[in-house]
């Protein structure tokens, strides 16, 4: 876990990317068992792609968020805080894609006694396509300054600029 | 021209809201072991109970997004897996979190996106509540045919209204 800081942030700067699989069948079952999620476009492939059309199974958007959400997480690490995600699955993904999680800084403002950085993110397969792109907002103590505080309260931020 | 989906009935669920319901279970540890692992996320303030005591978390807690996902069903609620060969159910009951259904007969369903808050993990015994409204109910017709968007607005909290997380999904229904 990194120990970032506001003053380690400019903008432009990529973060590390977070890479998962090549993603198979048994990770969507897997992860279809832990959250109780039936959708056979998950698990049947004839029904997946005789009945919807698709390719073949789908990776669930469901997980994909929650790559999303590490490689925001992972990034921060203990003294910061992933305030706001947002992303749209515009692409799908199917078994066999190797999927990396993407960030780039795309502003950086200080509030109050923390530093919020903005971040454009997304989720690429093997071959490039972006298919889960979005943004994302994380609060970071400033060199010397208090720890975000937690539970985070927006109110510490005091107003926009 | 393509079916309007968005019928009165439909405009009227706009604005419509529940809660706050209690899910079933308090978050337990063995849940967060099977969700972290099914997400691939070894963080140890997910598992290591001595480690995140001495944290800022106090204790084990459940990754960001588990809240949501904390709604299993109950044991006496009707088992999906019953409708399995109904002509037409493709596994998912199409409930949007006990609201009043949604009456579109577009035959799939896919997951839109998200947006999320989040503002505190939901720690090891704790209970979750959500409280949820149909933010917004609207038709695009595209390429492929006519999609129904239905945005969800749904606020987490644990015992005492303390807020765990805001989450949005827009599910498209084509």
């Amino acid at each position: 876990m990194s120990g970032i800081c506001f003053e380690d942030v400019t903008v432009g700067q990529d973060i590390p990317n977070l890479v998962k699989g090549p993603m198979t069948t048994a990770h969507l079952v897997r992860w279809c068992a832990a959250m109780e999620n039936w959708h056979l476009i998950h698990y049947d492939w004839k029904y997946a792609t005789e009945h919807d059309k698709l390719p073949d199974v789908m990776v669930n958007g469901t997980w994909k968020q929650n790559v999303m959400i590490q490689l925001l997480t992972d990034w921060v690490g203990e003294s910061g805080w992933l305030w706001k995600i947002n992303f749209q699955f515009r692409g799908m993904n199917v078994p066999g894609d190797l999927l990396t999680a993407w960030g780039r800084v795309a502003a950086v403002e200080t509030r109050g006694a923390y530093g919020v950085v903005r971040l454009d993110i997304g989720l690429r397969n093997q071959t490039g396509a972006e298919g889960t792109p979005g943004s994302a907002t994380v609060v970071l103590p400033r060199r010397g300054g208090p720890a975000v505080p937690y539970p985070f309260d927006p109110a510490c931020l005091g107003p926009a600029t | 021209m393509p079916e309007n989906y968005i019928t009165d009935e439909v405009k009227a669920l706009i604005g419509t809201h529940n809660g706050p319901v209690l899910a079933f279970h308090p978050v337990e540890a063995s849940e967060v072991r099977r969700f972290h692992q099914a997400i691939m996320d070894p963080a140890r303030r997910y598992w290591d109970e001595a480690w995140a005591k001495s944290s800022r978390y106090g204790g084990v807690v459940a990754p960001p997004a588990f809240p949501p996902l904390a709604f299993r069903r109950a044991p006496d609620e009707p088992d999906p897996l019953d409708r399995m060969g109904e002509p037409g159910f493709d596994g998912n009951t199409r409930n949007f979190r006990g609201l009043p259904p949604v009456k579109v007969s577009l035959p799939r369903l896919m997951n839109g996106g998200y947006e999320y808050e989040f503002f505190r993990y939901a720690r090891v015994g704790e209970r979750i509540y959500r409280s949820s409204t149909y933010r917004d109910i609207y038709q695009r017709n595209g390429r492929s045919g006519p999609m129904v968007f239905v945005v969800v607005a749904d606020m987490y909290t644990t015992d005492g209204n303390v807020p765990l997380v805001n989450m949005t999904t827009t599910t498209i229904l084509r």
